[in-house]
Formats: C-alpha cells, structure tokens, sequence
C-alpha cells in the first residue's frame, strides 16, 4: 500500500474539495430562493481570481510587494469577495429580476447568456494565456509533514481551514440573523415571505452577494494553490461546483461543502489510482453524478420534495 | 344570463327562483360577455404597430405559403452567389437549421434542457467518419451508412434519456452537459494512443483520430452518385431540412405533438391524462439526438473530417440562440434565427462589416425600442453632437486622446476617426472604458424616462469608444461571443418567447 | 351492483403524519358518491392515490376488480379513472380543443413516424381524435361550443376553465370521474348549473363519480352515499341526511361545545 500516493490524493482532494465546496455554496443558495441554475457562477468564480491577481499586480507583484505577503493575501481576497460580491448582485439585477416571472426557460438561458458574456469579457480584456499567482515567491511554500507519508502545505492547510470558516460564517448568518432567516423564509415560499413584510429583492440580492463572494475566495484559492489562472477556468470549475451542489443535497449549505469535498476527492483518487486518469478524472465525476441521480435524486443531505398537487 | 335580469330577487343562500336560461340556446355576442371577453386577452398581447402587422398577415397565410416563403430565397441562393459565400452564408446555415430544429423538438416541444446536445452532432459526424472515410479504413456508400448513424444516434439519445426518467429538469441540465464533456474529453483521447482504454479483444484501437481529429472522411456516395461540391451538398441539406420542416408541421398536429405540448405544459396533469410522460421524453430525446446525428454525417462529409474542437459548448450556445430567437417550439422560425445568428457573425468577420453591422443595429435598437419617435431622434443627434464636443475637447486638452486609427478602415471608419476618441495606445483604458460601459448599461436600467434619453448619450459615445478601441480588436472570437451573450439576455428579458414563438402562461 | 372501485385499508403517510388511516372506501357503477370533510381531512389525498400520484403505504385499491394501487398514473387512466383538480391544471397555452384531444393519448395508437408520413391510419385516427373531443365539449352546450375550441385555455373564464377540466377529463374514455371541487369558486348560477351537470353526465353519459365537495348544497343535490373524512379516518357514512346530522360531522366541522360557553 502506496501511503504516500494516498496522502498525497487525500489532501490534495480536500485542497481541491474546499475549493468546490465555495463555489457550490454560492449555487445551492441561489438554487434555494430562486429554483434557478446559475450557469454565471463559475465565471463570477474565474473574476474573482483575476481580481485578485490584478490586486496583486497593483500592490507591487509577488515579488516585492507593498506589504507583507500575507497581509497582500488577505487585501486580494478581500477586495476579491466585495468585487465579485456587487458583480453577482449587478447580474441579478441585470438578467435575472426581470424574469422572475417568465417561463422557466427563460432565465435559464439568460444565465446561459451572462457566462459566455463574461468568459469572453475576460477573454477579450485579459487575453487567453495563464496569469501566475506566484505563491512561491509572495509568501513562500512550506511543508509539513507527519511521519515520512503525510505532507501537507501551509498553502494547503489556508485553503482547507478558510474554506471551512467562511462556511460557519455562512451557516451563521443562515441560523442566526434576521437576514438568514429572511433567507430561509423566502426559500420555503417566496409569496408568503413578501407578504410577511420580507423585501424578496434585497434578500435575493443579498444571497446573490453571497454566494458571489464565496465563489471569489474560491478564485483567489485557486490561484494561490494551483498558481495559474486563465479565462476559461470558470466553465469546468463552475461544472463540478453544481455537481457538488447537487450531490450533497441542492439546497442544503452542509450537502454543499459535503459535496464539494466528495467531488474533490473524487477526482484526486481518480487521477491518482485509475486508469488514464488525469485526463478521464472528469469522467469519473461525472459518473458519480449519475449514481448519485440514480441512487438518491435529491442528494446526501437533501429533503424529499413532497409535491402539493 | 337571465338570473342577472329578470325574476325575483335572489335571498342569500336561496337557489336562483328562476330557472337559469337553458344551455343549449345559441349564444349571442354581447359586450360585456363570452366572445367579446374571451378574446380581451388576445387583445392585450396583441403585437402593435408594424410587426403587429407583419405577424397577423404570416398567421393567416396556410402553412404551404409559409413553407415557400422561407426555403424559397434558400432555393435561389445558390444562384445568385459564389463558391465561398455559398458556404459560409448558405451551407452552415442550412446545417444549423437542421441542428436547431432537432433542438426545438426537445427543448421547444417537450420542454427538456438538453445541454449535451452538440454532442450527438459530433458522433454523427465521427460515427460516419468511422464507417467511411480514409482514415479507417473503410468505405460505406452513404445510403447504408447514414441511416445507421441515424439509428445509432437515436439509440445513444435513448440512453442518455434514460438519465432523465426521474429527473427535474434542471438536473438534466446538468446530466447532458457532463455527457457533453466527457464526448469531448472521449473523442480527444480515443485515438489509440498513451490515453486511450484498452478494450476487450481488440486492445487499443485509433477510433477518432484524437486532438488531430477524424480526417479523409469521403464524400457522399449515395446510390453510386458522388456528392462532391458545396452546391450539392446544399441542395441535399435544404432538402433534407424543408422535409423535416413538412414532417415535424404534421407531428406537431397529432397526438405525439399534442402529447409532448402538454407535457411541456404541466408533467404532472399530462401524466393523469393518459400520457406516459417518461416514454415520451426518451422520444423527444431520441428524435432530437437522430436529427442531430444526420446533420452530423453531412457536416462530417462537407469538411472531410470530423475534430474535437468543433462540438463544443460554442456550437451549443449558437444552436441554442438560434433555437430561442426563432421561437422556441416554432418550426418556420428555427430557419430565421439560423440565418441571423450565422449570417450576422459571418458579417462580423470584416472590421468594416462588423462596423456596419453594429451601429446598424444600434440604430435599429434605438428606434424600436424607444416610443415615441423623437426621442430615438434626440439620442441620435444628441450623441453625434456630444462625439464631436468631446473629441474637439480631447484634441485640444489630451493629444494622445486623438491620435490613434481605426482598424479596419471603409468609409464609416474614416468619418468615425474625427468623431471617436482614439488613443494611440488604448491598453488598459479600454478595459475601464468597458467596465464603465457594463456600469453605465446598468444604471440606464434603472432610471425612466427622460432620465434614460440624457443617460443614454454617454452611453453611446462610450459604446462606440469601447468598440472602436477593444471589440474590433477580435471580431470573429470573442466579440462574437460576447455579442452572443448579451444578445441572449436581451432576448430573453424582451421577449423570453423568441421572435415567432407566442407568448405563454406559465404556471408557477 | 358492482363495486367499480373499492379502497380497501388504505393507509398512507407523509413524514411523520399520517395523512389517511386504514381508510376504506368504494363507489358501486352508476353511483355519485360525495367525499366531504374539513380541509386537511386528505380528500384530496384520496384522489392523489387512487390516481397513483401517490403510492399506498399500505392496503390497495382496486377498480373494476384489478388492482391498480401501485401502477403509474397514465395506465391507471388508461384503466378508466380520471380526475379534474382543485386548483385547476389545465393545458394553458393549448387550445381548448387541443387540451380535450390531448387526453384521448391513452386510448390512441398513431405513432410518431405514421404523422410524419401522414399515413392513412394516423389520419383516420385524428379524425376520430377531434369528433370525440368535439364531442365531450357539446356535452356542456353553447359554454365550450365552436367559436371557443381553437381558443387558448387561458382566455377562458373560470368557470369555463373548470368545465373543460371535465370535458378533458371525459376525453380519456374513463368509466369513473373524480371530481375535486368542481364547484369551488362559483356563483350560484354557476353551482346550480355544476350541479346538473353532474346529473348529465352520470343519466346520460354513464358516469359513475366520485365528488370533493364542500358547497353542501352541492352535495345534496347529487349524491346517492356521502362519505365523511376527519383527520384521514372515515367518519361516516350513508345518506345525506344521515352524515349531515352526524354528531362526529358535526364536531369536524364546527368543533366541540366548550363547558364554559353556556354563560
């Protein structure tokens, strides 16, 4: 028994996991209040790295910055989150308030509409070729290790401990404030909670920021860990970010980070242990998806929806 | 209604004292009642204005006209242009319909997301380029090998539907979209090489011909006739398509159509009215995935090759914007949105085209979408005034402002050179004249009135600078795109029902 | 006469709450039979099940002498059940006519490629389609009558909307009609004209149905056997006047008097 190899996947699928489980937040809770696929999400994912990169860039680069590295990080993610969080509620209100009522379709496709148009913004702006994060050189890349098998970075142990405390914020603010309840209240019945005195569309907008913001700590993570960021990062990251969603249970904040770390998993022992996989890891997560739909349609953590007819 | 007339009158909780007026007398039309209010809300939604018009002399026209109107510029096409033109304006477009009407029947007739949908279009086109072309090896005449893609097709969209038995439709979303993925990712790698699966018996086999795609695909041998020019290939598919087109017209009358109308409608109720909703999807799935396969073979053959890089999520969205455009569940529409959304790209190829093509439409957006007409007058002439202030400004104050050229050249790109700002190295001004432009595009949607006129001018100017100094730059990628994009969400919040489609009611 | 359809121990819950409980139940042909109740009592639930919407935890439900709790919902349409809404599921976007022709699906073969190519078969058969859909909206008069049939459904008014969830519903070639709350949301023009129709179709269409009704004017006017629900439980039962005056009746609908009232 390789330990080594297995360590090696294990953090490395909760490194990735983490990342995914950010990203499926931001989908199940606008799934939540609006029953809508936010095909955007993974490209608001993909702005918050070039933000954070731009930050970057502006405070000197990675190789002499302004400040302490560390606290360069945290300014990158901070203005990451707040930018990216004011660009989810500017697409809300661009292409999704107005159809609140249409046909289902709709929206659907005008989120279809808003992913192409910012993959290509950035395509059109930022060019096609890889941006570097260099981690290396901004705050350096230590490893721990336990016993002569386990490794583990600190950029890998920032990745797996904000992942998890942005997500007890989160589910804070969900239990704990008038907002959060004003949340759920608007996710069990939308009709009900306005006429309870709710305002739909500041709740809405609120869990647009979210989301949106917890998709561009996922960016800036992604950027530190792997590096490289470039404009089509959004699509196949925003892919897995849904399938986390729904596989831990759409709807449910812990189905999200379970799920997110399923995925992560998934495709780190994918590439690790099967056959052809660094290439087919995609594949095998997908697979996954299809066993979960089989299985149990509504996901790990997810509730049966009981149809009123 | 006799009870609200005469007889006595009524004490609560009574039974009407007089008999109510027997059913079976012939009705009258009397305002205030049955006709006249049933017919209040098609009053309402009625289309004003020229495309009122437009839209109520197509409607009564019987559907053999309608048929003509729209292949026969199509039939004629190939007369009146040349060898390149035909294919890029004619050919692709023709295919395409035929794409998109596959589509409509899923997603416009039954009402699923099918999002791996291109993917069916590449296997047609690999599975044809298996079965005859020079890289395999083998050589089937056209009419044996088509039909077998057909049905090879219909059966992997059995499959894939198959994943939607249960499914809610977002979730099939997602399904196809994955099964899309990894037909790319499959194809990419099944070239018998370092990635490929070694299967049973045979071991690694070079089915695709990996990144380097399919290639010496023949040609159609139908019957022993070669199909070997554009022109041929055309008429095949126009052909192909104007059959669909009759065929799909009668389907969507019958009890199939019916059938997958009312599931589109409300699944549930349709199930309770006899209709088995599930076998119903698995054949709108495989209708959607066998058209999808034949249009394949043809694409296959016109390019000589099939390569992964061409069924993309790219071609999903064209096919989609297509499919939307024209209305969604509209046969004849299908047509018009192929030629907008392939002809207008194809404009967009030449920067001078492109140019025409974008203040074009400007224009016509201004004028269509603001009443009455001289506000659209005021913008316009406000604007150019504006330009002209502001480049007389820049000259002046900011020299660098000015001293840049259009790209592209023609005659409105030289008289736009005194009008636009043009700084000799845009860079980053450009990408925060494009923010700005994102930002000043949604404040215009949240003021009224004359507000929005004084809005809108800058607005334009600003429009006109980021095109000018950024979009020009890369027309036929991912401007196109972007063009894609947004046209999608405009559509979508104008008129979520497509050109040609009828506006719908939609349970919640 | 024979019992066309017969609930036998039917139980059925929903998470923690038992919606109905060891219910049994049965309409013989030709019967009209009311189900009423408060709200909350599972009638609709009923019909939920014995549709196949929902499936039986435990007993079954048999019609005609098959079972058919435990089949999908279009075959047990097929079988001759078929139920209108309460809160109305009409085909909104389809014609009138559309929406009756829409139902005859069940008991229809054409297939998808006879249309295509027209052939004969599927073009006799929409014949057919259409003369029965015609059909079953003559059945209400000049309400549903020519000039309406290729309007869409939801210019209709209300009443006429849940007129044509019944002539839909008779499109399926159905032998029993559950009707939920036909009368729901009608003036009393309207209720009395719901009310003989519901006569019509049992005298001369030969219906048997099973009704959800809560205007009681209603339910006198048409049943032959009421049935009362509490809770999911079988209250009573038998003639109008019987449950009417039914002491458990009574205690659902209005409640227990309390000691202290009597001051």
């Amino acid at each position: 028994m390789n330990w080594s190899l297995f360590f090696g996947e294990l953090v490395s699928g909760l490194t990735l996991g983490s990342i995914y489980a950010l990203i499926a937040l931001g989908y199940t809770m606008v799934y939540g209040i609006l029953k809508l696929l936010n095909f955007a999400h993974g490209d608001v994912y993909m702005v918050g790295a070039f933000i954070g990169f731009f930050v970057l860039q502006w405070l000197g680069g990675a190789l002499s910055p302004v400040v302490n590295g560390w606290i360069a990080v945290a300014i990158m993610f901070a203005v990451a989150m707040v930018g990216c969080g004011a660009l989810g509620v500017g697409i809300e209100r661009f292409a999704y308030r107005p159809l609140r009522n249409a046909p289902r379709i709709a929206p659907l496709i005008s989120a279809l509409g808003v992913s192409i148009f910012l993959q290509n913004s950035a395509l059109l702006l930022w060019g096609p070729q890889f941006r570097s994060y260099d981690t290396f050189d901004l705050v350096g890349v230590k490893s721990y290790s336990i016993g002569n098998n386990f490794f583990i970075s600190n950029i890998q142990i920032l990745t797996i401990s904000v992942s998890i405390g942005l997500t007890i914020v989160l589910a804070l603010v969900v239990s704990r404030t008038r907002t959060g309840k004003a949340m759920r209240a608007t996710s069990f019945d939308r009709d009900a909670a306005e006429m309870m005195g709710i305002s739909i569309d500041r709740v809405i907008s609120f869990t647009f920021f979210l989301g949106s913001a917890l998709a561009a700590a996922g960016g800036v993570m992604f950027g530190l860990v792997f590096g490289q960021i470039f404009s089509l990062m959004g699509f196949t990251a925003g892919l897995k970010g849904f399938t986390a969603a729904v596989v831990g249970g759409i709807g449910s904040i812990p189905g999200a980070v379970l799920g997110g770390f399923l995925i992560g998993l998934t495709e780190a022992f994918a590439t690790g242990y099967l056959p052809g996989g660094s290439v087919y890891a995609n594949l095998y997560v997908f697979a996954l998806l299809i066993v979960m739909f089989l299985i149990r349609p509504t996901g790990l953590l997810g509730s049966p929806v009981i149809q009123k007819v | 209604m006799s009870s609200l007339g005469g007889g006595p009158p009524l004490d609560e909780g009574d039974l009407p004292a007089v008999t109510p007026e027997p059913v079976d007398i012939p009705d009258r039309s009397r305002v205030g009642t049955d006709e006249w209010v049933s017919q209040a809300e098609a009053r309402r939604t009625a289309q004003t204005g020229l495309s009122g018009v437009v839209a109520r002399a197509w409607e009564r026209l019987p559907a053999p006209a309608r048929l003509v109107i729209l292949i026969g510029p199509f039939a004629i096409f190939p007369f009146i242009t040349n060898e390149g033109n035909l294919y890029r304006y004619g050919l692709i477009t023709v295919i395409y319909a035929l794409l998109a009407l596959g589509l409509n029947v899923v997603v416009g007739f039954a009402g699923l997301l099918d999002l791996g949908y291109v993917a069916f279009f590449g296997f047609g086109a690999y599975l044809y380029g298996i079965m005859a072309s020079g890289h395999s090896g083998h050589h089937l005449q056209a009419e044996i090998a088509i039909p077998i893609v057909v049905v090879a097709t219909a059966l992997l969209g059995l499959l894939l539907g198959l994943t939607s038995w249960r499914l809610l439709g977002d979730y099939l979303a997602i399904v196809t979209l994955f099964f899309l993925q990894a037909f790319v990712i499959f194809v990419n790698n099944a070239n018998g090489g370092l990635n490929d699966f070694s299967y049973p018996f045979v071991g690694k086999v070079d089915l695709t011909g990996g990144a380097n795609g399919l290639d010496q695909i023949d040609p159609f041998n139908l019957f022993g006739y070669h199909i070997t020019t554009t022109k041929g290939y055309y008429f095949f598919t126009l052909i192909s398509l104007t059959l669909l087109m009759i065929m799909l017209y009668f389907v969507n009358g019958s009890r199939t159509g019916r059938a997958w109308r009312a599931l589109r409608e409300d699944p549930l109720a349709a199930e309770v009215m006899s209709v088995p909703v599930n076998r119903l999807k698995l054949l709108a799935f495989m209708f959607g995935a066998a058209t999808a396969g034949f249009s394949g073979t043809i694409f296959g053959a016109v390019q000589s090759g099939a390569f992964p890089g061409d069924y993309d999520v790219g071609l999903l969205i064209t096919i989609y914007a297509i499919v939307i455009l024209g209305g969604l569940g509209s046969i004849g529409g299908v047509v018009i949105g192929a030629l907008v959304v392939n002809g207008a790209p194809e404009l967009l190829r030449s920067s001078a085209n492109a140019r025409f093509l974008f203040y074009g439409v400007l224009l016509v957006a201004l004028f269509v979408a603001m009443r009455p007409w001289y506000k659209p007058v005021v913008v316009f002439l406000g604007t150019i005034a504006f330009g002209f202030a502001v480049h007389g400004i820049a000259s002046a104050v900011w020299s660098r402002g000015t001293e840049g050229h259009i790209q592209g050249g023609g005659r409105l790109g030289r008289a736009l050179e005194h009008w636009v700002l043009l700084p000799n190295n845009p860079g980053s001004i450009a990408g925060w004249a494009y923010f700005a432009l994102i930002v000043a595009a949604l404040v215009l949607t949240m003021v009224r009135g004359w507000w929005r006129v004084v809005v809108l001018i800058p607005t334009l100017y600003l429009a006109s600078f980021v095109w000018e100094n950024k979009l020009v730059e890369q027309v036929s990628g991912a401007t196109r795109l972007i063009l894609l994009g947004t046209l999608l969400v405009v559509i979508m919040n104008v008129r979520p029902s497509g050109i040609f489609g009828t506006s719908r009611v939609e349970i919640v | 006469m024979a019992k066309l359809l017969e609930l036998r121990d039917v139980s059925k819950a929903f998470g923690g709450l038992q919606v109905i409980d060891h219910l049994n139940l049965h309409v013989d042909e030709g019967e009209i039979v009311s189900v009423i109740g408060p709200n909350g009592a599972g009638k609709t639930t009923v019909f939920n099940l014995i549709t196949g919407i929902y499936h039986v935890d435990a007993g079954e439900i048999v019609f005609e002498g098959n079972k058919v709790s435990g089949l999908p919902p279009h075959v047990i349409t097929n079988r001759g059940i078929a139920r209108t809404f309460q809160t109305l599921r009409l085909f909104l976007n389809m014609t009138v006519l559309e929406n009756v022709m829409a139902a005859e699906y069940g008991h229809t073969k054409a297939t998808v490629v006879e249309a295509m190519l027209q052939l004969p078969r599927s073009r006799r058969e929409e014949k057919r389609i259409r003369q029965l859909a015609e059909e079953k909206l003559a059945f209400f008069g000049q309400r549903l009558a020519g000039y309406r049939h290729d309007q869409p459904a939801y210019s209709l008014s209300y009443a006429n909307r849940r007129r044509l969830e019944i002539a839909r519903a008779m499109a399926t070639n159905a032998r029993l009609l559950l009707l939920d709350e036909p009368a729901a949301g009608m003036n009393p023009h309207e209720t009395h004209e719901i009310t003989e129709l519901i006569g019509k179709l049992r005298e001369d269409a030969g219906y048997s149905i099973l009704v959800i009704e809560h205007d009681m004017h209603v339910v006198e006017g048409i049943s032959d056997r009421v049935v009362a629900l509490d809770h999911g439980v079988k209250i009573a039962e038998g003639l109008f006047d019987e449950v009417a005056t039914h002491p458990l009746v009574i205690e659902a609908y209005l409640g227990v008097r309390a000691e202290s009232e009597a001051v």
